[in-house]
């Protein structure tokens, strides 16, 4: 089978633009606004993201990445209190590592 | 993030595993979405099955809809989700209010479940569970968030609070939901419950206040197992794992 083209390997700069996109995308700019977004920034405490936001973020990651991360299924591992602290600097490591 | 439309009604799904042959569909309770299922019941569901996940009208993502909250028109719903996604049969599960809408769609469509796992279906005449929706408040809101999500360790900020208080407002005050559970408080005394024919799991909270019902509809099922788990009310967040192992046993067995 041929290679599917991947696209281009991004660094963690670049890919913790992404990530505040998609948090832009998801929660909406007038709130993002206000916030000063980091990598260490808390899904939960620091961005007050529901369950339903991280879904469609995690979705949002899934249309972009495609097969070669399984976003969902590493999310599934973590227990309710990892979750809870997960920070943004997290799933931007995890992205590059897969990637 | 797909929203389908089913009679003209934007649906918010997700689904996972599409290729597999059986079906496991999961409805979440009232004032909640499908992210109960989403982070880990789902992906342990998936490893076997085609799992199909959706938002209730009002909730979540889907569309806001003012009337047909009654369990048929709940039911209804979700045959018509199934027929637009094409599947035939499923395994079905369901919690809390979800649970009703499981149990209901058991006893009227028994062709197209398979096996049905209940997950805390309360009681619709026990008082506890009509007094919420009686007396809901900005107060009782904040009531809950400081009283019962404590068990759940999952702290609501400032604008989370607005987006619940928002939903609230509007199921309470421009729906029928509150009349239309009403309406349904004789369910569990209702001949087709005593009907249901599937092998039922029923799966309860040892400290749950809802254990009561767990055990009134093993009395009433006549292929129903009662199991009951570590935590209260909240036992897929307490207990995702067990509950998504428990649940692809269950419907892998037989």
């Amino acid at each position: 089978m041929d290679a599917v083209v991947s696209t281009a390997k991004l660094n963690s700069n670049e890919i913790f633009d992404l990530m505040k996109q998609f948090i832009t995308e998801v929660i909406g700019e007038e709130f993002v606004e206000e916030m000063d977004i980091t990598m260490e920034s808390s899904f939960t405490k620091d961005l007050e993201m529901d369950s339903i936001e991280i879904v469609s973020f995690s979705e949002k990651i899934k249309a972009h990445f495609g097969e070669q991360i399984d976003f969902t299924g590493w999310l599934s591992n973590m227990d309710l209190d990892q979750l809870i602290n997960l920070n943004l600097g997290t799933i931007v490591n995890y992205i590059e590592e897969c990637q | 993030m797909p929203i389908i439309e089913v009679n003209n009604r934007g649906v918010h799904i997700q689904e996972l595993n599409k290729g597999a042959a059986e079906t496991v569909l999961l409805v979440h309770g009232m004032f909640s979405n499908l992210s109960i299922y989403y982070f880990n019941i789902a992906p342990i569901l998936a490893k076997h099955f085609h799992v199909v996940m959706y938002d209730l009208k009002s909730h979540g993502l889907s569309e806001r809809i003012e009337n047909g909250y009654d369990l048929n028109s709940m039911t209804d719903d979700l045959v018509d989700l199934l027929d637009s996604l094409g599947i035939d049969k499923v395994h079905l599960g369901g919690y809390s209010f979800g649970g009703l809408i499981a149990l209901k769609m058991a006893a009227r469509f028994p062709r197209k479940i398979k096996k049905l796992a209940v997950i805390e279906a309360p009681d619709p005449n026990d008082d506890k569970t009509r007094d919420i929706i009686d007396d809901y408040s900005r107060e009782f809101l904040e009531h809950y968030v400081m009283n019962f999500t404590n068990t759940t360790k999952v702290k609501m900020g400032k604008r989370q609070m607005e987006r619940n208080h928002r939903m609230y407002e509007y199921l309470f005050h421009e729906t029928s939901i509150k009349s239309d559970m009403i309406l349904e408080k004789e369910f569990f005394s209702d001949a087709e419950i005593s009907d249901i024919q599937q092998d039922t799991l029923l799966l309860y909270g040892a400290n749950s206040n809802c254990l009561g019902a767990g055990k009134k509809l093993k009395n009433k099922i006549r292929a129903a197992e009662l199991l009951e788990v570590n935590g209260d009310h909240n036992i897929p967040i307490q207990e995702p794992v067990s509950i998504g192992n428990i649940m692809e046993t269950f419907f892998n067995n037989g």
